[in-house]
């Protein structure tokens, strides 16, 4: 067998830096789990199927397990674990409570990093779209009414923190 | 996942050279990467174990973007789904196409998956996608899926494959009449769509008759005047499944009149399936409820079901029976 | 202290004994004044899961942490000629490989053992790896070569019972003795019937596909092991792995704080839970071993398929004169000892019958072992018991409702004893028909290819009663905080707030001042599995229990505090209550720093259930729907539910486990089925990939209709279990709906677009054949 083949990348994650030293065939989940200790995303089924390791890069939503690890260096990536401002939750979590928009939570990083990311693209979504910007997070608690209703609570709430800011 | 080296070209020329390149030890050659979506997937399940992936993404020449001149629009291969969904003009002049994107997967894959790589994807047959199956589109002896669970398998039999093509755009640009621009080795060359895609063959196990030295650089649509066009799909759930019939419709209607007419199946067989039969009888028509059920009847004409898919069959009339009824009305 | 008295019980192994723990406390009314349980409330561990930083089996980082893969077997049926490890153990990375030829034989299912000599299931484990990373454990695994000398084998229950058909274990493919009962006349019930139904229905393997796989993190330190393991059984787990490994039981330690989704699957120890512990000590290393995706769905349980032919007589009037069942279900290749799916019960129990014979048996196939899923055994029943009812109802033209009231049944049929909340099936009726609006008239439909329809099915189920014994311990810290200690687990379904409310209401504490830990065998007392909605109705009365000892103490030292007999004190929202004398009241803070650094503290155990009355639990929906009869689609659901779980203790939670249960039930009602090809016994969708689980986009609009009218006899808190009930009656309601809507009959589930497309084009074809 031939010596492993590690390459030097530098991901930058919730506005940090980290170089680390990586096999290419590291997915960007892995390398979040396992070199940066980030283990918010959920690796359930690690083919693009789920959406419980969806992150936020350069603005869009992805799947993590379908991106390799060396491929992110020159791009921007926020994770769950980015959302809050030290003890204060982003609105989009502070509603995924409020609305109970979980059981497990295994698939609510997820699907809270899709509602973040239509937010940042739209802040004033309508109910299709909310629904739409989740059709790739499966729940299989079923809490699918609750997420919605969470998505719509969090753009209210984030339309009026911005008011208040102003 | 086997290990593989990563390379990063900064020209399409380097990236064809390395694509035709076996230096030693790679005795399985390379693999491009782009949206990964498809590719990624394979090499997880050891389908596929390339000694190199070749990182397109950031070839400053490979486009990115979508462009309109007075011949059509020019899809770079790089452009992703979410583009093509949102894309004022292909919402507006080519509503198939963007009708077939916004349908297919979810937004996380769309933001991800380029047009290039969705056209190239491999089959979503569950015989071939098992490690344990050497089916024949794996260089098997057998295609397991004919005597077997066939319900979400081709109902045209035209290659000793039945698994079904899983791109839902790649039926709209069939419909619509797009070309495919090529550049490898011995330069550039482009062709329509239709000549794209070929059934596998013994020779050529494959869904597309690129060669190993090629890449996709573009997709090209002609002009669109005149012409309407729509994508249905019905899947086994509201969303986020491949489709088990996909029909995409193309028609140009002067005053109740069919001047042309392209209609396309996706989910029916190895390719894109283009019903030509049903596009004769429907140009130079006068549109009416009782053309359109001809149209749907020819468009299955020769049709031959496995155990258990024949309802593809009504799936698909009832299908292109809404499109054409859509389209006209 | 509590009285405590010994008592003999009839266990599996002979007489055992039961111990009978008065609980000290009487039963809250069901009118009582209560001020937290009942009341809306998220859930405690939001914060954590929406953080990213609750933390599951596989989010444990360990200092030197290894990461497993197992091998399994790609053959449905072989024997293992040979297995060499030596270049695996060679490859980088690798610190550990196991298999048959280097662990001890470790007992396991029925006769087998750990890593057995002949695999029986695409699946089955052969050997596993431990590597510094994933990616180097799978290259190991390529690296293990094993020689497999292939045998026939079955897939499906017909092949099973087949003549000729190859056997999956030595004595042949019947699982267990077949379960049988009778009473009455069935035979005489059916011939002296004024109408009989007689249908096949056939139900499809359902996948648990709990989003966190089954998995563990192991530990060792010295002698005493640690699992943080994905699961619903903590304290079974510690039993079972410090069986097999032959070590006791204080030296183990199970640790789950959170789980990503059990659904049944995760009550018992698998294989991966002894495989992760045994590389682990050959590695001397901490050892992280979760299932991926495909694993999960082969080898760590699935809903049993069944075959059940229903026979039905009733009068005109529509009593039920007989009911007979023959059942055939498929456990898979081995009885997981979790698989209690008894497809029998509800045929017994749901409606008055004089007369009812159930036959029940099982068939080993070459398949993963079943294990209980979400209300086991019921959920595949129902869809054969609601539809045949809707079948009578309809050959008797009388509403479905109206019928099943016909042959409601106050007591528990097997036992001849009265239920506890008898009321409780008659009020889900009510509630549910009246907020669906059954019986006014169906809207138009939404297109011109559209069908409209609505269906009923009802349910009963044997779960929710609580599985005593369980403990719990309570501390009042001398601020007036307090933490709740029990060893029982939170699988997602809000456990820790249901708990939490009890223990605030009775404590007469804010919720806010209560801290409640769970999760950890080495810090809780021993509580039982969460299966079979249990945990509310087994925990609850145990904290309750243990708060009224608390609360009795700090009332006493209130007493001495304020000079005031402790009968004429109370509690209520954290300060200490003077009857007849409002200005005199004080903070339960201002009582409890009068001791400090003394605490208080009580212990609650759960006692059992009564012994002259049968708890259950009841519930019924209604669906409406529409079907499209071009394209078979199945859209625009709408689903009333109602449910007896006794007391409500926080509407939030309920109402999340009856959307929740209901969606799965979606799911099982048109597209969730495990694909087997039987010429190669391959499960062919083994992923989320084509194993379709509803997505948002599939939700049906739903309305509970909340019961909640309080079982006092049940338990002391009057609150039952609420988890599995609804997933049941979802799909023959939808099925139901379908048959309104089109008047086709599916009797073999799913609903799948290609069955409804194929159905309708015979239906067509059959309606075009018998024109004149």
């Amino acid at each position: 067998m031939e010596p492993s083949r590690h390459l030097p990348v530098t991901l930058s994650v919730n506005g940090s830096q980290y170089p680390i030293l990586i096999e290419p065939r590291r997915t960007l989940l892995d390398a979040l789990r396992h070199d940066l200790g980030l283990t918010g995303a959920k690796k359930v089924c690690d083919m693009g199927d789920c959406g419980a390791c969806t992150v936020i890069v350069d603005g869009k939503a992805m799947y993590a397990c379908l991106l390799l690890a060396v491929d992110c260096d020159d791009r921007e990536i926020t994770t769950i674990e980015g959302l809050a401002t030290g003890n204060e939750l982003d609105p989009v979590q502070e509603a995924f409570i409020r609305a109970d928009a979980f059981q497990c939570g295994f698939c609510t990083s997820g699907q809270i990093m899709s509602l973040r990311a239509l937010l940042d693209a739209n802040p004033e979504p309508d109910d299709d779209q909310i629904l739409r910007a989740v059709t790739g997070n499966l729940c299989r608690c079923g809490a699918y009414p609750n997420i919605l209703k969470a998505g719509r609570l969090a753009a209210d709430l984030q339309a009026q923190a911005a008011s208040n800011g102003q | 996942m086997k290990p593989f080296d990563f390379a990063r070209p900064e020209t399409i020329e380097d990236a064809v050279a390395m694509l035709d390149a076996r230096p030693a030890g790679h005795a399985n050659g390379s693999a491009l990467l782009a949206g990964g979506t498809d590719l990624l997937t394979l090499m997880k399940a050891d389908l596929s174990a390339p000694d190199r992936l070749i990182d397109i993404k950031r070839l400053a020449e490979l486009d990115n973007r979508i462009e309109e001149d007075e011949e059509g629009l020019t899809i770079g291969a790089l452009v992703t789904l979410a583009q093509l969904e949102e894309d004022p003009r292909v919402t507006a002049l080519y509503p198939a196409l963007a009708e077939a994107s916004s349908l297919a997967a979810t937004p996380q894959l769309r933001h991800m998956a380029t047009i290039g790589g969705n056209l190239l994807q491999r089959p979503r047959c569950w015989y071939f996608r098992n490690p344990h199956v050497h089916c024949w589109l794996k260089g098997g002896d057998e295609c397991q899926a004919r005597q077997g669970e066939n319900q979400r398998h081709a109902i045209f039999d035209i290659s000793p494959c039945v698994a079904v093509h899983p791109s839902d755009p790649a039926t709209a640009l069939l419909a619509l009449d797009a070309t495919v621009r090529l550049r490898g080795a011995a330069g550039e060359r482009e062709l329509p769509i239709a000549d794209f895609f070929a059934p596998p063959t013994a020779e050529r196990c494959t869904e597309t008759i690129i060669r190993g030295d090629e890449l996709i650089v573009a997709v090209r649509l002609p002009a669109a005047q005149g012409w309407r066009s729509t994508y249905l799909k019905a899947m086994d759930r509201k969303v986020w499944a491949f489709a088990l019939v996909g029909v995409a419709a193309a028609l140009r209607v002067d005053e109740g009149r069919v001047i042309d007419a392209r209609l396309a199946l996706g989910g029916v067989a190895p390719i894109p399936w283009r019903a030509e039969a049903a596009e004769r009888l429907l140009a130079g028509s006068d549109i009416s409820a009782e053309v359109i059920s001809h149209a749907a009847e020819a468009a299955l004409d020769g049709a031959q079901p496995l155990a258990k898919n024949a309802y593809k069959i009504l799936l698909a009339k009832a299908l292109v029976r809404r499109a054409l009824m859509a389209l006209s009305g | 202290m509590p009285e405590i008295r010994v008592k003999p019980k009839q266990g599996e192994n002979g007489t055992e004994l039961e111990l009978i723990e008065d609980e000290g406390v009487r039963a809250w009314a069901p009118d009582a004044d209560l001020q937290i349980v009942g009341q809306p409330h998220p859930r405690l561990e939001g914060r954590e899961k929406v953080t990213g930083r609750a933390r599951y089996a596989s989010d444990v980082r360990l200092p030197g942490q290894l990461y497993a893969r197992v091998l399994r077997s790609p053959y449905p049926h072989a024997r293992i000629v040979s297995v060499d490890i030596g270049k695996a153990e060679q490859a980088p990375g690798v610190r550990a490989v196991i298999h048959a030829g280097n662990v001890p034989r470790i007992p396991w299912y029925e006769e087998g053992v750990l890593f057995e000599s002949t695999v029986r299931f695409v699946g089955d484990e052969i050997a596993a790896v431990a590597a510094e990373s994933e990616e180097q454990a799978e290259d190991a695994l390529r690296l293990i070569e094993v020689e497999y000398e292939p045998l026939p084998f079955v897939s499906t229950i017909e092949e099973a019972l087949a003549p000729d058909a190859p056997w999956v274990h030595d004595d042949g493919n019947i699982a267990g003795e077949p379960k049988t009962y009778e009473r009455g006349d069935p035979d005489a019930g059916l011939r002296d019937a004024d109408v009989t139904i007689d249908a096949a229905y056939s139900t499809a393997s359902a996948l648990h596909n709990a989003f966190e796989s089954h998995g563990c993190t192991t530990f060792w330190d010295g002698d005493s092991l640690t699992l943080w393991d994905s699961t619903q059984a903590i304290f079974v787990i510690r039993e079972q792995v410090a069986e097999k490994l032959g070590l006791p039981e204080h030296r183990v330690r199970v640790v789950k704080h959170h789980m990503g989704g059990g659904f049944g699957a995760k009550q018992i120890a698998w294989k991966h839970d002894v495989i992760a512990s045994l590389l682990s000590r050959q590695a001397g290393r901490p050892v992280q071993l979760m299932l991926d995706r495909e694993a999960e769905n082969l080898a760590a349980g699935n809903r049993n398929p069944t075959r059940q032919r229903v026979r039905l007589g009733a009068r005109r009037d529509g009593t039920l004169t007989a009911i007979v069942a023959d059942i055939h279900q498929a456990s898979g290749a081995y009885r997981t000892g979790g698989e209690a799916s008894n497809v029998s019960g509800t045929y017994q129990t749901l409606y008055n019958c004089p007369n009812v014979r159930t036959e029940q048996v099982a068939v080993y196939t070459n398949t993963g072992p079943a294990v209980a899923f979400r209300a086991p055994g019921h959920v595949e029943a129902a869809f054969a018991l609601e539809q045949a009812m809707d079948e009578l109802a309809r050959t008797l033209e009388m509403d479905p409702v109206k019928l099943r009231r016909q042959n409601y049944s106050e007591v528990d049929q097997l036992e001849g004893k009265p239920f506890t909340l008898p009321e409780g099936l008659r009020l889900s009726y009510d509630r549910v028909a009246d907020a669906f609006g059954w019986g006014a008239e169906k809207p138009p439909p939404s297109s011109e290819s559209k069908r409209r329809g609505v269906g009923f099915a009802a349910h009963d189920w044997s779960g929710g009663t609580g599985h005593p014994p369980g403990y719990a311990w309570i501390e009042l810290n001398a601020d007036g905080t307090a933490d709740v200690i029990t060893g029982t687990q939170d699988i997602g379904t809000g456990t820790r707030t249901g708990l939490a409310q009890v223990a605030a209401e009775e404590l007469g504490l804010p919720l806010d001042c209560i801290a409640f830990r769970l999760g950890d065998t080495a810090t809780g007392p021993y509580s039982p599995v969460s299966s079979g909605s249990a945990t509310q109705a087994t925990i609850g009365p145990a904290v309750r229990a243990a708060a009224a000892e608390v609360k009795a103490q700090l009332l006493e030292v209130a007493s001495s505090v304020l000079e005031v007999g402790a009968d004429r004190l109370s509690v209520r929202a954290g300060r200490i209550l003077v009857d007849g004398d409002e200005e005199r009241s004080i903070a339960v803070s201002a009582v409890t720093e009068k001791i400090r650094p003394h605490t208080l503290q009580g212990r609650g155990a759960r006692g059992p259930n009564p012994e002259d009355k049968t708890i259950r639990t009841f519930g019924a929906q209604c669906v409406e729907l529409e079907v499209d009869i071009e394209t078979g689609e199945i859209d625009r659901l709408r689903i009333a539910a109602a449910h007896d779980c006794g007391r409500i203790v926080n509407p939030t939670l309920v109402d999340s486990q009856v959307v929740g249960g209901i969606t799965q039930g979606v799911g099982f009602a048109l597209t969730e089925e495990r694909t087997v090809d039987p010429r190669l016994g391959l499960v062919l969708n083994a992923n989320l990939e084509e194993y379709h689980v509803p997505t948002v986009a599939d939700a049906p609009a739903i309305e509970h209709a909340r019961v909640g009218v309080p079982d006092s006899e049940a338990n002391s808190t009057g609150a039952k279990g609420i988890g599995e009930p609804p997933l049941i009656p979802t799909a023959p309601a939808i099925a139901n709906a379908v048959y309104d809507a089109i008047g086709i009959r599916f009797r073999e589930g799913p609903l799948s677009r290609a069955r409804v497309v194929a159905a309708l084009a015979e239906q067509r074809a059959q309606g075009e054949g018998s024109r004149p």
